[in-house]
């Protein structure tokens, strides 16, 4: 029993980690239906973000958030405006065109940093307690009090204010909310701006745990897509609730099937979900019907 | 700033070998040869240099690679990521028959691609009501999941250690000791899988299946059998894709999970080298390779000494300037290049 409590806090703690890296690819696979492979890279970059706030100016990686974030946010920006509106009609080139960005992100990186791993310190993610048998680390808790937060504010976010009601609508219909007066076109760039973002404020959050290494969103991105579509689209509750289900799969698949077989189990019930349920738990029906070409 | 015109649907233009109308017999075998003449000569100029041979090799067999991918994500519209599975399947049975059997590869090939062209259109089966983006992600996880068991299933494909095979040189064993030979191979590979691909693109099914790409409602309410439609393209295309995995275990002679299931070198490397040679044409996947593979070879060999990843960088924003300046790939600009000269040819007269 106490083993299963164990196994359990440990894949919600994963969990938390799956659902922050998600959040942002769900907003952007969800509302613009980029498949966008360089996301992985925006969380990547988010690391590096948070090194590099540490290492000039003492920052710690949880403040760095505040640097990183609107830093995305811009980046974001400029990539959809530059890159991916003008491919707006053309969705299989959107796919080439991420995959580019992957290759360059990752590989300047790689070119600066000459691969070298970095690992970034804080005072507070060091700290561990424990209940019972039970140990947690401070660093991987905050990720899952960070994923609870940021999906109760998107939430608000996309249901209160005029920009989240726009992306909504946008997400429904773009014809019919071009014809409400919604510029479809800034909605998406904002969409994305706000993606990358949040995809900054998890690299920023995991910097603490992973060494970081240029290629490390390879090991997000999968998971983040399994976990988009698992959850459903543009469901802000799809992603959270998603990537702790994911979490705990695998936790419980590594402790009672085989750890080698983990990854193989979420991916199967990532595709049952997809093939009974292309919707996703939480997403609109109908939502998975838009093709390549309609959706232009 | 874009008008109502963007929401409404865009439509690809039809494949360069439909445009004008259906092609005569006599004009289609003409350009075949002349595009694998075409294709030949880089071999006769540069076939001493091991450098060059090496990547031509490459070229030739990727070249046959995205012409199989193009048929079903390209003349048939379901964009897959998945296709590194159909290329590992034919690897491991090719590698494994000859290691434990002594099957001569020339033989070998045949079941990989026959059980390819079966569980192909099994998996894929029950995603092809899934379109677009969610039906290339269903796909790569495909890819993964296989990945995953290549890993566990020792017995079959040595694990993470992957399979040797030795160097046993001879004809019959396809290990040539003169590296020409592979280059001779796979350029017969490639002009195998072209000249499926020219043929079904002038057969029934082909029609089928750009009419499917089209629109699918549309196809059904014709009288086509949508899912029928879609299972023989990827059949087809999954069997190519394993004889191309067949010969890459041959040439390479030890393959491993990581390698045969990456995605940037091989699953989505399919989809990169039609796209920029023009996905949907006949010749897109064949030009794309010759741009891409020396490209990348060529950046690597050049800069990749000095600083690391920065012949990728070189790569990736060529790829880039490709996706924005040339929306239809290489055969798209050269067909609207042929155009405007018409254009120009007519209207000056």
């Amino acid at each position: 029993m106490d083993m299963l409590l164990q196994v359990l806090v440990i894949g919600l703690l994963l969990g938390g980690i799956y659902g922050l890296v998600s959040i942002g690819l769900n907003l952007i696979f969800g509302v613009i239906r980029i498949v966008n492979f360089a996301q992985g890279e925006l969380v990547m970059l988010g690391m590096y973000g948070a090194y590099l706030a540490y290492a000039t100016m003492g920052l710690d990686p949880y403040i760095a958030t505040l640097i990183v974030m609107p830093a995305l946010f811009v980046l974001g920006v400029i990539v959809y405006r530059l890159v991916l509106q003008p491919l707006a009609s053309e969705s299989s080139m959107q796919i080439f065109a991420t995959f580019a960005l992957l290759l360059i992100f990752q590989n300047v990186v790689l070119a600066i940093t000459r691969g070298e791993g970095y690992s970034v310190s804080s005072k507070l993610a060091g700290v561990t307690f424990g209940i019972g048998d039970i140990r947690v680390t401070m660093s991987r808790l905050a990720i899952l009090i960070a994923v609870t937060l940021t999906a109760i504010a998107l939430h608000f976010f996309l249901k209160r204010t005029m920009i989240g009601k726009s992306i909504r609508a946008v997400t429904q219909d773009r014809q019919a909310a071009r014809l409400m007066g919604i510029n479809v076109e800034r909605t998406f760039m904002i969409t994305f701006g706000i993606g990358s973002a949040l995809a900054g404020l998890a690299g920023a959050l995991l910097s603490p745990i992973y060494t970081m290494s240029p290629g490390i969103g390879g090991n997000f991105i999968l998971a983040a897509f399994a976990v988009v579509v698992l959850g459903g689209l543009g469901s802000v509750a799809g992603a959270y609730f998603g990537g702790i289900i994911v979490g705990l799969v695998e936790a419980l698949a590594g402790f009672y099937v085989d750890p080698e077989l983990k990854q193989a189990i979420w991916f199967l019930i990532f595709l049952a979900v997809l093939i009974m349920r292309p919707t996703g738990l939480f997403g609109q029906v109908g939502a998975e019907e838009v093709g390549f070409r309609e959706q232009a | 700033m874009n008008e109502l015109a963007t929401d409404v649907s865009v439509r690809a233009p039809p494949v360069a070998a439909s445009a004008g109308g259906i092609a005569s017999s006599r004009r289609v075998a003409t350009r075949f040869a002349l595009g694998l003449a075409l294709a030949l000569a880089p071999f006769l100029v540069l076939g001493g240099d091991f450098f060059w041979l090496n990547i031509l090799t490459y070229t030739y067999l990727f070249a046959g690679l995205a012409i199989a991918w193009n048929i079903l994500a390209g003349f048939g519209g379901q964009f897959s990521l998945g296709h590194g599975v159909f290329f590992a399947v034919g690897a491991y049975t090719t590698a494994d028959l000859f290691i434990r059997f002594g099957l001569s590869p020339w033989f070998g090939i045949l079941p990989g691609a026959i059980v390819s062209a079966i569980v192909g259109p099994l998996i894929f089966l029950p995603t092809f009501r899934l379109k677009g983006s969610f039906f290339a992600i269903a796909t790569l996880a495909f890819n993964e999941v296989a990945l995953v068991f290549a890993n566990y299933l020792e017995s079959i494909t040595g694990g993470p250690r992957g399979l040797q095979v030795p160097f046993r040189a001879g004809l019959a064993n396809m290990i040539f000791a003169d590296a020409r030979g592979y280059a001779i191979l796979m350029f017969a590979f490639m002009a195998v899988a072209l000249g499926v691909s020219v043929l079904l693109m002038r057969s029934r099914l082909g029609y089928y299946l750009l009419a499917v790409r089209e629109d699918e409602d549309a196809a059904r309410a014709a009288g086509i059998s949508v899912v029928g439609v879609k299972l023989r393209a990827t059949a087809l295309s999954a069997a190519l894709t394993a004889v191309g995995g067949g010969l890459f275990a041959m040439y390479v002679r030890a393959i491993d999970p990581p390698t045969l299931f990456s995605l940037a070198d091989i699953g989505v490397k399919f989809a990169l080298i039609s796209l920029i040679g023009g996905i949907g044409t006949i010749s897109g996947p064949v030009l794309g390779a010759f741009l891409i593979v020396p490209l990348e070879s060529w950046l690597r060999a050049l800069v990749g000494g000095t600083t690391p990843g920065l012949h990728l960088i070189l790569l990736g924003l060529v790829m880039l300037l490709a996706a924005l300046f040339m929306r239809r790939g290489v055969a798209g600009a050269i067909d609207a290049l042929v155009q405007r000269w018409h254009h120009r040819h007519r209207t000056g007269q």
